[in-house]
């Protein structure tokens, strides 16, 4: 079903237009992505041969846990907060993709989750003490120490976290903490306690496989999954983020327009 | 000290869809940028492509009902997505005439627009979808890291 709906999707977009179309009618929209920004294939992911209708594969039914009583509380309380602004008050309720700081998503992670648009793809240099991880959108880099851990302090939080990793075999595993309270996942940031631990096989000449597992008192059971990393023969491009920086400022000169015409912005 | 480096790229496929709501990526805002009341169509041989990031500037050179000649840029898919698609840096078709439908910018003294249909001109697709799971080589139907298409 899925595969058909992409299949689907990826037929409506390559039919033919009409040579004699007028130019777009004046609808007062702009309209946003289509075919011609986006490319999202379409067959599902697959491992071991095995075609995967979710990337999630703990819990086996594919899906994020429950919140736990804890991580319930913590979402209220977190909303509470995020109540107390207006969606356009201040830079930093902004999404930290737009702030151009963090891949929108969880495309740096970890876990690194592809994001349903474009730019998933990840340079990745080994040293025999460092491992880097360049990701494409918005140019975030990780670096992962290798050997025994010395922790950061708690406080500590940078962005993408603390991360450790060492060769159990061929295979990198790598466990990350400290991760830093505003990398949100699913809008909702991560607790202190958090950490995920990630596994980078390599399954042949073509393909690592990427596990994750993420252990967070928030949830009531563990969680993670499986997705396939392909070579890739071409370069990351820098990503800039030009409109990202305009666009961030033009929100909120926009939602101050808005206030001194007497319209309040949405709110969220 | 030696070092390796890969490149790779997450399969998505279509399930990234189904699992994550991801935040709408809403520093392209088409509304902020192009003018809904300002829809334009443009016929014109490429001249040049813009390889950068977050998306693509396809220049097409137009020649006006008075035969003068101008260069706009229509915007495009990421490089990686152009790629995806088997239109590689080295093989882009400069030359080849397209019929673009967009929106141009607010700021109407700059040939700029955004293309929201790019087709030859007898109405087929410039951008056709990937196969497979979009990543290179994924075991489906895809083969060759990406290089296979119209290259």
């Amino acid at each position: 079903m899925l595969e058909g709906r992409a299949a689907a999707r990826v037929e409506r977009g390559a039919r033919a237009s009409d040579p004699d179309r007028a130019a777009p009618a004046v609808t007062g929209n702009t309209g946003g992505y289509n075919n011609v920004y986006i490319d999202r294939g379409k067959i599902v992911a697959i491992v071991d041969g095995q075609p995967r209708s979710s990337l999630l594969t703990t819990p086996p039914d594919g899906r994020i846990p429950a919140m736990s009583p804890m991580g319930e509380k913590r979402m209220e309380e977190y909303r509470a907060f995020r109540a107390q602004f207006g969606r356009y008050d201040n830079p930093e309720t902004r999404p930290l993709g737009e702030r151009c700081m963090m891949s929108f998503g969880s495309s740096a992670g970890p876990p690194m989750i592809p994001n349903n648009f474009y730019n998933n793809n990840y340079t990745i240099v080994q040293t025999a003490d460092y491992v880097m991880i360049q990701t494409e959108m918005v140019h975030d880099t990780r670096i992962i120490r290798l050997g025994e851990p010395g922790r950061l302090p708690e406080h500590m939080r940078p962005w993408m976290g603390d991360s450790w990793g060492h060769w159990e075999g061929d295979v990198l595993v790598v466990e990350t903490t400290n991760i830093n309270p505003m990398q949100t996942f699913s809008r909702f940031p991560p607790s202190k306690d958090r950490k995920v631990t990630e596994r980078f096989s390599r399954v042949d000449e073509e393909t690592i496989l990427y596990e994750f597992t993420i252990e967070d008192p928030a949830y009531s059971e563990l969680w993670g999954g499986q997705i396939p990393f392909k070579a890739f023969d071409d370069l990351l491009y820098e990503y800039s983020c030009h409109e990202g920086n305009y666009a961030l400022d033009n929100i909120l000169r926009g939602a101050r327009y808005q206030e001194r015409q007497g319209n309040q912005p949405e709110q969220r | 000290m030696r070092s390796r480096s890969v490149l790779c790229t997450a399969a998505v496929g279509a399930l990234a869809l189904v699992m994550y709501a991801v935040p709408a990526v809403a520093h392209h805002a088409f509304g902020a940028e192009f003018d809904a009341d300002a829809p334009i169509q443009l016929t014109g041989e490429i001249v040049k492509l813009e390889w950068v990031n977050p998306h693509s500037w396809i220049h097409i050179e137009i020649t006006n009902d008075d035969g003068s000649k101008e260069v706009w840029m229509v915007e495009g898919g990421t490089p990686n997505v152009l790629v995806r698609r088997g239109l590689r840096r080295e093989c882009l078709p400069i030359g080849t005439t397209l019929v673009v439908d967009g929106f141009q910018t607010k700021d109407l003294t700059l040939k700029r627009a955004n293309g929201r249909d790019v087709t030859f001109p007898d109405g087929r697709k410039f951008f056709l979808g990937s196969s497979g799971t979009g990543a290179p080589d994924d075991g489906a139907e895809q083969r060759g890291r990406g290089t296979e298409g119209r290259c």
